[in-house]
């Protein structure tokens, strides 16, 4: 047994020399000379600064959390506060969950007094899907009685803003859509990374108007940028054709 | 289905079909010409194919001009007899002594890290309970993530202990399962040298096909470097931390090694790991070719090519099974969404149900991607599983429930499907009142005692500890969905583990004190338990006799006993855990 563990441990250690630091750095070597630009993480420079990667999404809004007009605008995010490069993640939210796809009656649906009921009391016109909020903003999944809820002016419900159906709302109000028009999937919903750089086709030439009217451009101008921007998948078929926002919004700016 | 997701289904099922075989050929070629070759029970049935140039004396294999000085050079460092042939006991406790090493060691580095050298982003040392759960995860092959990659591991844990680890776990999976085949099929008593084996796996097969992958993904655009974070302004005046880091050379090992422990927290869906379509589809290779390569490996080596095609068969049919359902699942979407969010396929957006799932690779392309892997140990995912719908969540829940066959990680697939084989003959044999026999071998109650036990061992450990978690509070707070997809999230965590998988429904909070070391008991249970149990089978066949196969001798290599394999397969995987499918995702899907 001694001898089985001693010779375990040379083992090991020899091991660890080898493989964890002579491949990784081996790897890195060649990486470096074939590979630099992909191995040091694709990086985009503007004017000489590090503007981001074109591999990872990053955000257009202003510094109060505003989406930005003239910009076009990258999936929801749930990498930390959103698109933070040191916390990648998803939701994790289940396909039922409130917080999620809002309170379908039948599904998840609570009413005023915390238990299961058949319609929603916090629907309002817009959105009958609504979960409420509290003052604070936090959404309100559990209702107890004695709970208190944000209310507008008008007296209905604040809904919180990130579930799916409030998303697609703000998504037409937001690019002056109708109020029934189709909202592409990617717009509503989060990504595994939190980080993805890309969109949809669709999703793109929803907000190209948008983005041409808050740049003063014509629509025209722009939905050509948007296929100018447009990847197909790999080899025709290996994944799907995809918009990149980053490089999209780097030529909406232009050289500077 | 939009017409990618079949195409890239059938670009895998295609590009697997001709690079396995290819595969299994270098493996058996490799693993004949050493103290490897299995005795076997048809010495001169060897096809012409496995000829090689050198293959005149039995102890040469391709690449020996290169591979054999190494080695030569490693036997000596060690002071071993590379010649020399163990039982499986000896075997067995060499496995158990060096995995004892390597987790103390893990352990010691996850501790220490904050004081070690390579530590851009300042990680300190992980508490003892986190560091207990991570050395075993990654030493076990389960590479099960309760800390987040990014922030939580310096460049010297990933390199010198997670990369590491992932190598060995890799090469023991195959060493072990190269001693269970000298014992099943061999005629001689011993199973094999344990320092042999890892070492010709990780200089024939692990080390050199590791550096080439590694290479591929950079090229496509996954990062190498030692940079640390670098602040970005991004356009619209914000900064932006971008991580860096060694990733393709862990990335390519956590593949390839069927481990699946990522560099960053998300993992196979991070750009910076997963940059495209095509590293996706990559990725998926890198896991999945290697097991059906050493199943096919197997029947060479015995000198039965056809059986090993129908190990590969029952694989296979598993695999296309439970994957094709959640594509199909998760390229349909979510029905509890409101009608005016498009999740149908058009030109210009290819639908299905993206939350969690990355643009680039498609909701059929992520499901094809994740869910593929949760029949191999790898359990590498590209997309958030416990957002998946009720049945394609089901899908990887399955996977891994069936035993991890669909190919398995790398040997522990072949090990895993053998003694299913063995069960399958003893209950072949109950029908038509004949003794069992396997490979012109009998089994009888020594086996079918081990057998059992093998065929338990996981179950119990799963349903004991995940029931007990659903009682208690310390399992029930870390949850993060309600209901029925809740209680998915604790047992999926502990099929998960058991079965060496180490994906997750990350919504559950894993680095709690209770979590740490209830799942990293389990994996070690998970992972040892199989392994001595199978090699003990091994010992308890090695050196029996061999007998002719007759009219009678029930041909385990035809269409007959593949449907009967996979029958066995299903019913013991399946009906053990039925209650846990019913109360999670079948609850889940209805009520939805």
């Amino acid at each position: 047994m001694r001898r089985l563990l001693i010779t375990s441990t040379i083992t090991l250690l020899g091991l660890t020399l080898v493989l964890g630091f002579g491949y990784p750095l081996l790897v890195t070597g060649l990486s470096a000379l074939f590979f630099r630009h992909q191995a040091e993480g694709s990086l985009v420079y503007r004017g000489g600064r590090l503007v981001g990667s074109s591999l990872l999404g990053q955000s257009f809004a202003d510094s109060k959390g505003n989406p930005l007009p003239r910009y076009f605008q990258p999936r929801p995010s749930d990498a930390g506060t959103g698109y933070d490069g040191a916390d990648s993640g998803a939701s994790n939210l289940g396909p039922s969950n409130a917080l999620l796809i809002g309170f379908v009656p039948g599904v998840n649906t609570v009413g005023l007094n915390g238990r299961r009921s058949a319609t929603n009391p916090f629907a309002t016109p817009a959105d009958p899907a609504c979960v409420p909020t509290d003052p604070a903003g936090t959404p309100v999944t559990s209702p107890t009685p004695g709970q208190r809820y944000a209310r507008t002016p008008d007296g209905s419900y604040v809904c919180d803003p990130d579930t799916v159906p409030e998303r697609a709302i703000d998504y037409r109000r937001f690019n002056g859509l109708t109020a029934d028009a189709l909202v592409p999937i990617d717009a509503v919903t989060a990504s595994g990374s939190g980080l993805d750089p890309d969109i949809s086709v669709q999703n793109a030439l929803d907000q190209a108007p948008r983005v041409a009217r808050a740049r003063h451009l014509q629509v025209r101008q722009v939905i050509g940028l948007v296929h100018r921007y447009t990847s197909g998948a790999q080899l025709g078929f290996l994944g799907e054709p995809t918009v990149n926002v980053l490089d999209l919004n780097l030529a909406l700016d232009g050289p500077r | 289905m939009s017409a990618s997701g079949w195409e890239q289904l059938l670009f895998i099922v295609a590009v697997t079909a001709v690079l396995a075989p290819v595969l299994g050929r270098y493996l058996a070629a490799t693993f004949r010409g050493s103290s490897a070759t299995p005795h076997s029970a048809t010495p001169h049935s060897a096809t012409p194919h496995s000829a090689t140039p050198h293959s005149a004396t039995p102890h040469s294999a391709p690449g020996d001009r290169v591979f054999l000085p190494v080695e030569r050079l490693v036997y000596r460092s060690l002071n071993i007899d590379p010649e020399s042939s163990w039982t499986w006991r000896a075997y067995a406790l060499a496995v158990l002594a060096f995995g004892l090493v390597s987790t103390l060691l893990l352990y010691l580095i996850l501790r220490l890290q904050g004081w070690l050298p390579l530590n851009p982003s300042h990680a300190p040392g992980m508490s003892p309970l986190l560091s207990f759960n991570t050395a075993i995860s990654f030493i076990t092959g389960t590479d099960w993530q309760a800390y987040e990659g990014e922030t939580a591991a310096s460049y010297f844990a990933q390199m010198g202990g997670l990369v590491v680890a992932q190598f060995t776990a890799a090469a023991i999976g195959l060493s072990v399962a190269l001693a269970v085949v000298r014992g099943i099929a061999g005629t001689a008593r011993t199973i094999g040298n344990f320092w042999v084996d890892l070492t010709r796996n990780l200089v024939r097969v692990f080390v050199p096909l590791s550096v080439l992958g590694a290479l591929v993904l950079v090229s496509l655009g996954a990062v190498q470097n030692f940079s640390g974070f670098r602040t970005a302004t991004t356009l619209a005046g914000g900064t932006q931390q971008i991580p860096g880091g060694p990733v393709s050379s862990m990335e390519v090992i956590k593949l390839l090694g069927t481990n699946g422990g990522s560099f960053y927290g998300a993992g196979g869906a991070h750009p910076f790991e997963n940059p495209n379509g095509f590293s996706n589809m990559f990725d998926l290779l890198l896991v999945i070719v290697l097991p059906f390569a050493i199943a096919l490996m197997f029947g060479r080596l015995i000198g039965r090519p056809r059986q090993g095609y129908a190990i590969v068969a029952v694989m296979a049919l598993i695999f296309l099974g439970h994957t094709v359902v959640s594509m199909q699942a998760e390229a349909h979407g979510n029905h509890l969404l409101p009608a005016t969010v498009s999740q149908v396929a058009t030109a210009d957006n290819p639908g299905g149900y993206l939350e969690g799932k990355e643009m680039r690779f498609g909701a059929a392309g992520s499901a094809l991607m994740t869910v593929g892997t949760m029949g191999t140990t790898a359990g590498a995912t590209d997309s958030a599983l416990d957002s998946y719908t009720p049945v394609g969540g089901a899908g990887a829940f399955v996977g891994i429930l069936l035993g991890e066959v669909s190919p398995g990680g790398d040997g522990g697939g072949l090990y895993s499907i053998l003694v299913f084989a063995l069960l399958a003959v003893f209950i072949a044999g109950l029908m038509v009142g004949r003794t069992p026999e396997f490979l012109g071998k009998k089994v009888r109650a020594t086996q079918m005692k081990l057998i059992v036990a093998y065929a338990l061992t996981i179950p119990i450990v799963v349903l004991v500890f995940g029931s007990v978690s659903l009682v208690l509070r310390a399992g029930t707070q870390s949850i993060l969905n309600n209901g029925f997809h809740g209680l998915t999230e604790v047992t999926y965590a502990f099929a998960s583990v058991a079965n060496n998988n180490g994906s997750a429904f990350a919504g559950l909070s894993a680095n709690t004190p209770w979590y740490d070391v209830t799942l990293g008991l389990v994996m070690l249970v998970g992972r040892f338990g199989p392994i001595v149990l199978a090699l003990a089978i091994a010992g308890s066949l090695a050196g029996a006799r061999v007998h002719a196969s007759t009219r009678a001798t029930l041909d385990t290599s035809g269409p007959t006993f593949v449907v009967f394999l996979l029958g066995v397969v299903v019913i013991v995987g399946g009906l053990i855990y039925f209650p846990m499918l019913i109360l999670g995702p079948i609850g889940e899907r209805i009520v939805g």
